[in-house]
């Protein structure tokens, strides 16, 4: 009994790994790697856009001075300006 | 049976080698294909190790005494709880479950990615199942939970005493859980190094991963020191003890990368430092596992004697200079974007708090290697008391706390004098007003590292508080919600800050339950006979007779003992001492009496026929609260690491500033 389900398994295993290989035409195209970078701008830009709205509640709050405020404020938009335009060049066509 | 978990084992190791040389295969343009089959792999290695480990179970459920894994752990006795987890009883059972957890994990990263991080995944692939050849070739070739026995024996040993106990059932999962969640991440870190796409993707896609796995080993810690508490019958809950501290070194490391990332996102900078502490945290949890397998230290939660020692040892060293290495190659690629402008900054703060973190690591590791490595040098085994690491952990653990109050209130690159001010002055006031009611109407005064500490939880709670009004205010200030909808939907629109906020609080109930039960514990051994009373820190205890109880599984020899306080009976406790048939083990059934100012512990050392009863009386301060910061803790992690919804993410990143300014 112990054999015959290794056997299976291994079996199944085997089918289940080789399928790709059997099935997949040897000129399929490579992955995008302007797609996986335009995820890692999309993100950046998510993360820059969180930091200004964090940046604005802490001003609220009063845990930025206007100074310092105007500041992280002017560098974090600038850098989502910039990431902005980064997403837009990967988009184009 | 045996036959079956052999071969899906071996098939197991065989399709991670595969997976291995497949995945970096693929990493050469036009191999889709490859990689695709590699990721079929990684289901594979899963699903075979879900046979052996399924396979294992259901001998453990059968009484297959064949089995030298079952015969030594089990017994037909045994409940079937019990059964199912005397897998981890055992070093080989422990080690499946570490294999079958690590594959599980590769499938969930490989599943998850599927369409994301498509530079990183081969390597990550590659890294996660190299691990897992470690483990599934120690398993086929070095230790097998299929070995078998040449004669069966009719019943099996049983299950160690100690370990029968409900923690003991979930604390061992949960610690392979954290250790083997931390493997995720350091797969990320070597992908990025080796593809050289060191920008934050790899930060990103580990961030959860991290948080996930720092949970579940912390409450692997908690669940593991309320075994040692309700079990072992000392009174204590934390002992320094090598296995200990094996899962406590990671866990700091990691509390370190959790808090250096988020200067990693924000500023551009620590990026040599996160790869250093990935590294470390992986590294140390391997170390933990080879401690505790090794038997190379004594410790109540160790395995015994094993040959599996230099196997791990070599496997440390290799994942160490191979990773190193590849740190080194790749320095050049990890300048800071920005250099740190202020000590009065977050960054600094984290910095700081990282510097303490990794400190008490490395005190840990030195107090825990040092008897090893002076048996080594000398010849005589130094062994090293808690004296050393109190010495230690304190100093470190008052300034980390009151860091968890400060850095929050710190604004991002420096932070005016004018603004400390604002900030800080209501904190300071509320902890410098709360010294004298504490001296005075507690016993924290008789003590001063408990009311250091107790005060430096005043401060960061109205830190900590104090940030939590201010952003409800500002939140309700924009109009259209409540005062709780204000706070619902601030902590909703940043979990993970807020989430964060809550592990802080937690860190300090948890701070305030050690201060308390560490320096005001009180400790008395008492005899007394039926009928006879004693008394200890203001409670009379009364000998109200002995009883017997058993089953084909154990006999409990018990007394009971009536606590009061003047005329008021407070609780009634039954300490007893276990005795189980299969071997004449004897355990401890300590009785404990938990309010939220104290826990009555009591436990049984012996009673004698005549009725005489020997108890251990221990008034423990503030231990509930260690308890409950625990919960505390997953809360707030939980909160830290959930997902945000894509719609919300969309919508969050559309919706313009609160005063009405776009983004940019």
């Amino acid at each position: 009994m112990g054999i015959l389900i290794g056997a299976l398994a291994a079996l199944a295993v085997v089918a289940a790994v080789a399928w790709p290989l059997v099935t997949h035409r040897a000129e399929d195209p490579p992955d995008d790697p302007v797609d996986d970078a335009r995820r890692t701008v999309e993100e950046d830009l998510q993360r820059s856009l969180a930091a200004i709205r964090e940046i604005d509640m802490d001003h609220r709050a009063g845990n930025l001075s206007d100074e310092d405020f105007a500041a992280l404020d002017g560098a974090e938009r600038a850098r989502a300006v910039e990431l902005m335009r980064r997403a837009d060049e990967l988009s184009a066509p | 049976m045996s036959l079956l978990g052999r071969t899906a084992l071996l098939l197991a190791l065989v399709g991670a080698i595969y997976v291995v040389v497949m995945s970096l295969a693929s990493r050469r343009p036009g191999r889709r294909a490859w990689e695709m089959s590699a990721e079929r792999g990684v289901y594979a290695v899963f699903g075979l190790t879900s046979l052996a480990i399924v396979t294992m179970w259901t001998a453990l459920v059968t009484d297959a005494f064949e089995l030298r894994n079952v015969a030594e752990y089990s017994s037909s006795t045994l409940g079937t709880g019990y059964k199912l987890t005397a897998l981890w009883g055992s070093q080989a059972g422990s080690l499946l479950l570490w294999a079958w957890i690590l594959s599980g994990y590769a499938a969930v990263a490989v599943y998850l990615n599927r369409g994301r991080n498509r530079q990183l995944m081969p390597v990550v692939m590659a890294v996660l199942m190299g691990i897992a050849i470690f483990f599934l070739g120690v398993l086929s070739f070095v230790t097998s939970p299929f070995e078998t026995l040449a004669t069966v024996p009719e019943e099996g040993r049983g299950l160690n005493p100690l370990l029968q106990n409900v923690y003991m059932q979930i604390h061992p999962p949960l610690l392979y859980l954290g250790y083997v969640g931390l493997s995720v991440p350091f797969a990320f870190a070597m992908a990025a190094l080796v593809t050289r796409k060191l920008d934050t993707s790899w930060i990103t896609s580990v961030r959860r991963w991290t948080i996930v796995s720092w949970l579940f080993l912390g409450m692997g810690i908690v669940v593991g020191a309320k075994w040692a508490y309700e079990t072992l019958g000392w009174g204590g809950y934390w002992a320094w003890d090598p296995v200990e501290n094996a899962a406590f070194m990671p866990w700091l490391v990691a509390t370190a990368f959790l808090h250096s990332v988020m200067v990693q996102e924000r500023r551009g900078m620590l990026k040599v430092w996160n790869m250093v502490l990935v590294i470390l945290t992986f590294t140390l949890c391997l170390f933990g596992t080879f401690l505790t397998r090794s038997g190379i230290i004594a410790s109540v939660h160790a395995f015994g004697e094993s040959t599996l020692g230099p196997y791990f040892l070599v496997f440390i060293i290799a994942v160490l200079v191979a990773s190193t290495a590849l740190l080194v190659t790749r320095l050049p690629l990890l300048r800071s974007e920005h250099s740190l402008e202020s000590y009065i900054s977050r960054e600094a703060i984290f910095l700081f708090n990282n510097l303490l973190l990794v400190g008490l690591a490395f005190a840990v590791f030195w107090g825990t290697m040092f008897p090893i490595l002076s048996e080594a040098a000398r010849g005589e085994r130094i062994t090293v008391g808690q004296g050393y690491y109190e010495q230690v952990a304190l100093p470190i653990g008052i300034a980390l706390l009151i860091l968890t109050g400060v850095g929050p209130l710190i604004a991002w690159r420096k932070a005016s004098v004018a603004q400390l001010k604002r900030r800080f002055t209501v904190p300071l006031a509320v902890a410098i007003a709360s010294i004298a009611p504490l001296a005075l109407l507690t016993d924290a005064g008789q003590s001063w590292p408990a009311l250091l500490t107790i005060v430096a939880g005043v401060f960061v709670t109205a830190c900590i508080t104090g940030e939590f009004w201010r952003g409800t205010k500002v939140r309700h200030a924009l109009g259209g919600v409540s005062w709780p909808g204000a706070l619902v939907s601030m902590v909703g629109r940043n979990r993970r800050r807020y989430g964060g906020y809550i592990v802080h609080l937690a860190v300090v109930i948890l701070f305030i339950g050690f201060a308390g039960s560490k320096a005001f514990s009180t400790e008395a051994d008492i005899a007394i006979r039926e009928g006879e009373s004693a008394s200890v820190a203001g409670f009379v205890l009364v000998n109200e007779g002995a009883t017997r109880s058993s089953d084909e599984h154990k006999e409990v020899t018990s007394v009971r003992i009536g606590v009061f306080r003047g005329d008021e009976r407070v609780t009634t406790l039954d300490p007893g001492i276990i005795t189980y048939s299969v071997d004449e083990t004897r355990a401890s059934q300590v009785a404990i009496d938990t309010r939220p100012d104290r826990d009555l512990y009591l436990f049984l050392s012996q009673l004698q026929d005549d009725g005489l009863a020997r108890v251990s009386v221990f008034v423990n301060p503030l231990v509930g609260w260690i308890w409950f910061a625990g919960v505390m803790i997953v809360l707030g992690g939980l909160l830290a690491a959930w997902p945000s919804r894509p719609a919300e993410r969309r919508e969050r990143a559309a919706s313009p500033a609160p005063d009405g300014r776009a983004a940019a």
